[in-house]
């Protein structure tokens, strides 16, 4: 038996020309976190800051004794946002006996769902991936925990709703985005809404990668919207305000999706962006208890995963709401069904969570056997030139509406 | 003396023109076809289905680019989108309850239908001003993707394909689709090979060489290009349908991007233009080295107890990877089929080319 593995393997090498195949079968007491993420291509505006989030909330876990008594590891590795390489990280992390695993993007959170749900592994897809995810009857195995980007427009609709006193009759919204999956997937549910609430929609698709705005911003000059909610990334808001700032349009009325951080703020100018709006589910700045206790014991330890000054980013702050709420998951499964976790019981861990928010650093959350998205509340927050300032309580807006079309959505996958 | 060639003579054109002239050759292929057929048994599963398995996928694909872009000459920057043509007519067949023999069939004429209608508007164009029309075709099919939810399955755009199954068996397990995949590239290959010995191929060549002076010769070079087109879009519509139905298990439009065009390009053109061997090595370079890379450098870190950050360590691989494709095509040119070619024919006169000297 024994002789027939190795000579397995040693054809393998041979034919693969690698030899790092000893699979790491000593460290079982762990519990192991698979982080497929994207860190040389698209996504590494983000990436970063999160894999860093996720390794110091496990360095300030283990501190205080990890999960239960067993220690937190995090593996990362590189797929370059490229599908192929994101399933060979999966299938790779998958034998070495890692079952919760995380992509951070869309294209290959795609690519591997229908594994993950073959194998009854768990994915975490917070914020990347398909909406319809969150329906838990369905997408038994995948946590988006958080805000789906239809909940994200309704409650963006909801926030607009309050600022003009309750009546959106004859208020104009615009909806600036980028013209492919991502930027096109709140539309529905904004049509849905315009017809509800009576508003007029004004859609501004911007070509891809965004650089390119002017012809978007002078139709809003002459169309003049009171709001402009922009499904943009990174650079593209940077482009977006300087647009804005050329047809007149007060950055004030601008409200962002999550995807906009430090960084897009200081190419705006921390000044010039004093005002712009940023729909979220995590808390921003860094008066918060967690970000306080990781600079104190980890960083002060010298022990910090990187740079200190990077948790200087919202990113930063929704790395750890992501961890904070699966190390959570994975507290209830070990207190739960003891140890060693198993996808069954991290998935049962997951789905106990109830009205859970790690000391006010995200939208409270109860994740339930049928919500994946633990309930989907966000809040605008506004820049203030110095950090984020939240302008309302944490909500969740129009939840029948969103709920239909996740249904809608999700009766049409089955498990093959 | 590995390729022994004492004894081998032809005295007819059907012996000259045999598959393999030199024995040795043919011993090679049947070595490599058992291996492929072991494969299953002497492989763990995780390199038969995340490597070996998308790799042959690719290599029958790179064989159809090979095809229009080695044997006719033509520049195809629109391959990505030919194969998603496929893979998505495929799925869709499927989906409507057509068997996966005739679904597959189903993807790769639809490819063919559009492939060839594209070159039919393309090929009154030629170099350059070809390959920049193709990109044309990869943009408006990748606007049709992100537009059109009814092809592309609705949220996210992500169409999920049935169980593939074939004769009406269902197949799932790893070994299963592996053998699908070896098969569908063993298909290829022998058609590929063949190719080279037909009138169909040496047209091919000659449009290749010069389209006027085959115009010349008799040889109608906008029929054979169109006949490059066709087949070759065949080739891409059916490895699309085979790489969602027993790889991604559905279909997405970044799995047919632009960037995806330029890397099949880019195996055909590290692999050696015209060169079946060099398919296999192109497909093996661009897909699997970033992966391999990768984790040499993470090892290399390991042992030497470096402490890079993660994000140095996924670049770090990337700027390697680019250096062997340009260290590889600066040592021969002509791609990597065409250095073992080098070597065998070193060796098929040697040790007695020494005496010479």
């Amino acid at each position: 038996m024994k002789t027939k593995t190795y000579v397995k393997r040693l054809a393998a090498a041979a034919v693969m020309g690698l030899t790092s195949l000893s699979a790491a079968n000593a460290a079982e007491d762990k519990i192991k976190f698979g982080l497929c993420y994207d860190l040389s291509k698209s996504y590494t505006f983000v990436t970063p800051q999160i894999t860093q989030a996720a390794q110091d909330l496990a360095t300030l876990t283990n501190m205080k004794g990890g999960i239960g008594g067993h220690e937190i590891e995090i593996i990362v590795e590189d797929h370059g946002n490229e599908p192929q390489r994101g399933i060979e990280c999966y299938e790779k992390l998958k034998r070495e006996g890692v079952f919760v695993f995380d992509t951070l993007s869309t294209p290959v959170s795609v690519a591997v769902l229908p594994r993950i749900m073959k194998d009854k592994n768990i994915l975490i897809q917070s914020l990347v991936g398909r909406g319809d995810a969150a329906d838990g009857s369905v997408f038994s195995q995948i946590f988006p925990v958080g805000p789906t980007y239809w909940g994200q427009a309704a409650n963006d609709i909801a926030y607009i709703k309050e600022q003009s006193g309750g009546d959106m009759k004859g208020v104009k919204v615009g909806f600036a985005y980028l013209d492919y999956p991502f930027g096109q997937e709140p539309i529905e549910i904004l049509k849905t809404l315009a017809e509800k609430e009576g508003f007029e929609l004004l859609l501004y698709p911007v070509p891809l990668p965004g650089s390119d705005q002017a012809s978007v911003w002078t139709k809003v000059r002459r169309d003049k919207p009171d709001y402009v909610v922009a499904w943009l990334l990174a650079g593209g808001h940077v482009v977006a305000a300087k647009e804005m700032k050329r047809n007149g349009f007060p950055i004030s009325n601008y409200i962002s999706v999550n995807w906009l951080n430090e960084v897009d703020i200081a190419n705006i100018g921390a000044e010039a962006a004093i005002g712009l709006k940023r729909g979220t589910n995590v808390a921003g700045g860094q008066d918060l208890p967690i970000i306080q206790e990781i600079l104190a014991d980890v960083y002060g330890a010298g022990k910090g995963a990187g740079p200190v000054e990077k948790i200087n980013d919202v990113y930063y702050n929704t790395g750890l709401a992501i961890y904070s709420a699966a190390f959570e998951a994975a507290r209830l499964a070990v207190e739960q069904n003891g140890f060693p976790v198993t996808p069954d019981s991290m998935k049962a861990g997951y789905e106990s969570i109830v009205d859970f928010d790690a000391n006010g650093l995200f939208a409270p959350i109860t994740v339930t056997a049928d919500d994946h998205g633990g309930g989907g509340k966000t809040r605008i927050e506004m820049w203030d030139g110095k950090t984020w300032v939240p302008q309302q309580d944490w909500t969740a807006a129009y939840t029948d509406v969103i709920w239909d079309v996740v249904k809608e959505s999700s009766s049409k996958f089955t498990v093959e | 003396m590995f390729y022994g060639l004492s004894g081998v003579r032809h005295n007819s054109y059907v012996s000259d023109s045999k598959l393999f002239p030199v024995p040795a050759d043919r011993n090679a292929v049947v070595f490599f076809l058992l291996l492929g057929l072991a494969a299953p048994y002497l492989v763990s599963s995780l390199y038969l289905n995340s490597y070996i398995l998308p790799w042959l996928i690719w290599t029958a694909a790179v064989l159809g680019l090979n095809l229009v872009t080695g044997w006719a000459g033509q520049l195809h920057l629109g391959y990505a989108a030919v194969m998603a043509v496929g893979a998505y007519s495929a799925v869709h067949a499927a989906k409507f309850g057509i068997p996966w023999e005739f679904a597959l069939l189903i993807g790769g004429l639809a490819s063919s239908v559009i492939g060839s209608l594209f070159a039919f508007a393309a090929l009154r164009t030629k170099g350059l001003y070809l390959a920049l029309t193709t990109l044309a075709m990869q943009f408006v099919m990748d606007w049709v993707l992100t537009h059109s939810p009814t092809i592309a399955g609705g949220s996210h755009a992500s169409l999920q394909s049935p169980t593939f199954a074939l004769l009406g068996q269902d197949i799932t397990s790893d070994a299963g689709l592996y053998y699908v995949a070896f098969g569908w590239c063993v298909l290829v290959t022998i058609f590929m090979l063949n190719l080279r010995r037909t009138g169909l191929g040496r047209a091919l060549v000659a449009v290749r060489e010069k389209d006027f002076a085959a115009a010349i010769l008799g040889v109608n070079s906008f029929y054979y290009k169109l006949v490059a087109f066709a087949a070759s879009s065949f080739i891409a519509g059916v490895s699309g349908a085979i790489l969602v139905s027993t790889f991604y298990f559905l279909a997405a439009p970044e799995q047919f991007a632009v960037n995806v065009s330029i890397q099949v390009l880019a195996m055909v053109i590290v692999g050696g233009l015209g060169s079946i061997l060099g398919s296999y090595l192109g497909a093996a370079l661009i897909l699997l080295m970033p992966g391999v890379v990768n984790q040499l450098f993470s090892l290399g870190a390991n042992l030497l107890g470096l402490d890079l950050g993660i994000e140095t360590l996924a670049h770090i691989p990337n700027a390697a990877y680019g250096a062997l494709i340009v260290i590889f095509l600066m040592v021969e040119p002509l791609g990597l089929g065409k250095l073992y070619a080098n070597v065998r024919d070193y060796l098929m006169v040697w040790p007695f080319d020494q005496l010479k000297k």
